[in-house]
């Protein structure tokens, strides 16, 4: 089975729960509709991390970013309610690219060690805590991605949390993203194979090459066949030198440019993440980290490496603003909270930037999102207010007809 | 992090920029394969050595000139079993005992300190295999201690085949006391002869497979089986040597019956008992790695396999005729490797011979003679400069050069 036909099996398989989910409160992502038009204000929108709007105009419709600054006619402008956020600075909503939502149980399917064709969107719980609480740190959207300890583990999904309130339901925002691989310790089970990184790596060798020669069949077959062909990412969890080199020798047989995450000891590897076109997907900063952490984003950008951060969302900006400090451009750690997990879960086209046609998922700020001290105001999802408070509403069009009724009566 | 990475970039912007010759001059030189030379010139070039000799010898037009007055320079040296900067848990792949198509290469990693505290007891090449807790735990590789870039390290993947004999392997395995089976360490083997019939049984698995193959016959093996047997077909054809690891005098008799019975030709490795099989040894026409032949006892696991290793090892082997090279191996108990061949030179062996079996020998075994354990024009510039006859105890390596490059790490 090809991998397409394959995706739509599984989205077959997931159809009755989403279905049954969205009867509930809204499982799936709301279906287009036409709904009053918004108007969104700003001193500066920040559409992608190297552009922006000054003053910031953007207006939102359907749950889309529809026209952005001058481009919006006056028509539309007096017919949408406006939300106005004085003096505030705007940005994309975050993206968390890689996460198990608190789920890690769900999500590891520890028996064998090639799970390569599990679905993390099979695991995900709409009413999940951590979930809801992601709006609390600007992230609008999510990787929940299969656990670490199997060496093929799976594939993840991109989820969104609920619209409507704190309790409403989240939704599945794609069902397969990218193809998760683990080398790290964890996946070296010592009671079942593999128990070593040669291990490990001679399965991931094999499997690939017997889907190639047709001898690895089905589903199995069809994922591993996918990821070669560059028809999914790869994101290989690595941390010491040993793992990543690994991870780079068998990206380079394979002929793919692979997401490396952890990547503990990725600054001793930039050459070869260079060489290869890796990405990285970097854990959380904090300050009392030695330098070459604090500065390894700085290095990673001067060499030309992506990177994002993933772990807890709590500290997914702080790390940011800690990147900025030790070196980083603001362009990079505001791509690495935005745009880059967005690009690395195949998601660019909607997610992590406020172009036209994506999204509207934005996280309002009282001054530069990468300074800790300006505070995070609002935070929209599909052009609705997940968390915070809402700009000044004014709504020219509902004011018109109350005067007219007015003047009726 | 920079603190670490900055020895390799200092060491990577000399390489290049070593394009002037750059003469050793004034130290007692010792070729690997001849006699020493007093009062030596060696001439390095692009990573090579462009000439070596006496004090006569033409020094090009332009050279740096370093004086080794008092010093003594050898050729780097190679260890040919090196338990190397693989984790244990990495270096056996526990959860069968067959996987010769594994390769020890995908374990490394090549700035691990180990390579540089090798480095700086004068080796310059190593032999890495997988580790000692499988029967047949993979393929190893030939790797420079220090190289610009983690691939120009490598000078042989897949070089030999490691089996390993005695009751090691078969360590952790158990049998089924009732209950569930719920543990891949529910198996064979889990005695010495279980080991020796799994070596066989592979053997005798590949043989079948060679006469299929030859035959026209369609396999029913598996994917992986057919790789694994591969492996072993190449060992049977006598284009991948075989290393046994055989330790006490039961298990070399058995490694010599095993490679009779398949007609192979393996390299006896560790061999601490070899003193009591030397005519056997010298029968079979078999090169033997002595793994630490200045320690009295076999340390950790291995050390049940009973063997009783003898000071006198290498001197019989070498009154015999058995062709030997000195390593640290796997035992515990060793020493530097220079330290391990001074302990020969001293229970018999002369100067000559002991560095012979840490440079030229080894280079031979591992098939890089062309390049490495010899001072000669053309060869590779891997040499060490120590501070007084190396077969002092007190003697130090001063300078460590790996292909014209200064790799000597000073505090």
């Amino acid at each position: 089975m090809n991998p397409s036909r394959r995706s739509s099996a599984h989205v077959a398989t997931l159809l009755p729960f989403l279905v049954a989910a969205t009867l509930q409160g809204g499982l799936l992502a709301q279906s287009p509709q036409t709904t009053q038009d918004l108007l969104v204000t700003c001193a500066s929108l920040v559409v992608a991390p190297d552009t922006a709007i000054t003053p910031g105009v953007m207006l939102v419709r359907d749950g889309k970013v529809a026209q952005l600054g001058n481009e919006i006619p006056e028509e539309a402008r007096a017919r949408a309610k406006v939300c106005a956020f004085d003096g505030a600075t705007i940005v994309p909503g975050f993206v968390l690219a890689h996460s198990t939502l608190g789920q890690e149980q769900d999500l590891a399917e520890r028996a064998v060690a090639l799970t390569p064709d599990l679905l993390a969107a099979e695991a995900f719980d709409p009413a999940g805590l951590v979930l809801r609480h992601l709006p609390e740190h600007g992230f609008t959207s999510c990787v929940l991605s299969p656990s670490s300890t199997n060496v093929a583990g799976g594939i993840a999904a991109l989820v969104e949390p609920g619209k409507v309130d704190a309790r409403s339901l989240g939704s599945l925002r794609i069902a397969e993203t990218y193809a998760k691989f683990s080398l790290i310790a964890a996946a070296r089970n010592p009671e079942r194979q593999p128990t070593s990184l040669m291990g490990a790596m001679d399965l991931l060798r094999n499997a690939f090459q017997d889907a190639k020669t047709g001898q690895l069949t089905g589903s199995e077959g069809a994922a591993f066949t996918a990821v070669a062909r560059g028809e999914r990412r790869a994101v290989v969890h690595a941390d010491t030198r040993a793992e990543i080199l690994a991870a780079l020798t068998l990206a380079k047989e394979l002929g793919i440019e692979p997401v490396i995450a952890g990547a503990a000891e990725a600054c001793d590897c930039l050459a070869e993440l260079a060489a290869a076109r890796a990405a990285v997907i970097l854990p959380p900063m904090q300050p009392e980290q030695r330098d070459e952490q604090l500065m390894l984003p700085a290095r990673l950008e001067q060499a030309a490496i992506l990177f994002c951060f993933a772990g807890s969302p709590a500290l997914a900006r702080s790390s940011a603003a800690l990147a900025v400090q030790n070196g980083c451009s603001k362009k990079a750690a505001l791509a690495a909270l935005t745009r880059t997990p967005a690009a690395l879960c195949a998601a660019e086209t909607t997610h992590g930037s406020l172009r036209r046609g994506c999204d509207a998922d934005f996280v309002v700020f009282d001054g530069d999102p990468l300074d800790l001290s300006s505070q995070q105001l609002a935070v929209y999802g599909d052009g609705v207010l997940l968390f915070g408070t809402a700009g000044t509403s004014t709504d020219k069009l509902a004011d018109k007809r109350a005067s007219l009724q007015k003047e009726t009566l | 992090m920079l603190r670490r990475a900055l020895p390799f970039v200092v060491l990577a912007l000399s390489a290049v920029a070593q394009d002037a010759p750059v003469v050793y001059r004034g130290a007692q030189l010792w070729p690997g394969d001849g006699a020493p030379i007093a009062d030596a010139v060696l001439v390095i070039q692009n990573g090579r050595v462009q000439n070596v000799g006496g004090k006569s010898t033409t020094i090009p037009d332009g050279a740096r000139i370093v004086e080794c007055a008092g010093a003594v320079i050898t050729p780097g040296l190679i260890d040919a079993a090196w338990a190397g900067p693989v984790p244990v848990a990495d270096a056996n792949e526990q959860s069968t005992e067959i996987t010769p198509s594994l390769h020890v290469l995908d374990n490394l990693d090549p700035q691990h300190p180990a390579f540089a505290r090798v480095r700086n007891t004068g080796v310059t090449t190593v032999h890495l295999m997988p580790g000692t807790r499988s029967v047949m735990g993979g393929l190893s590789a030939v790797l420079q201690t220090w190289a610009s870039d983690p691939t120009s390290m490598v000078l042989r993947d897949e070089a030999t085949l490691r089996l390993v004999l005695g009751a090691e392997p078969s360590m952790g395995n158990r049998a089924i006391r009732g209950g569930s089976v719920d543990s891949i360490y529910y198996r064979r083997p889990t005695t010495r002869m279980g080991v020796i019939w799994s070596a066989r049984r592979a053997f005798f698995d590949a043989k079948e497979q060679i006469a299929e193959t030859q035959g026209g016959q369609k396999t029913t093996r598996t994917a992986q089986e057919q790789r694994d047997l591969s492996v072993l077909a190449r060992v049977l054809q006598g284009t991948l040597p075989l290393v046994t690891t055989a330790r006490s005098e039961q298990d070399l008799r058995t490694a010599l019956r095993l490679a009779a019975e398949f007609g192979y030709t393996p390299v006896i490795d560790e061999a601490q008992d070899a003193y009591m099989v030397v005519d056997e040894l010298q029968k079979s026409r078999v090169v033997v790695m002595v793994a630490a032949p200045s320690a009295n006892a076999v340390g950790g696991p291995a050390g049940q396999d009973g063997a009783e290793p003898r000071y006198s090892t290498l001197k019989k082997l070498q009154d015999a005729g058995v062709p030997f090279v000195i390593t640290t191996g796997t035992n515990q108990n060793a020493v530097d490797l220079v330290r391990e061949a001074m302990f020969a030179h001293r229970f018999g062996l002369t100067r000559e011979q002991a560095l012979a079996a840490v440079t030229t020998q080894p280079a031979a075994l591992l098939a890089i003679q062309d390049r490495k354990g010899r001072l000669a024009a053309g060869m590779d510039a891997d040499f060490v400069v120590w501070s007084t006859d190396p077969f002092d105890p007190a003697s130090t390596p001063t300078t460590v050069v790996i292909r014209g490059t200064d790799t000597t790490q000073k505090p």
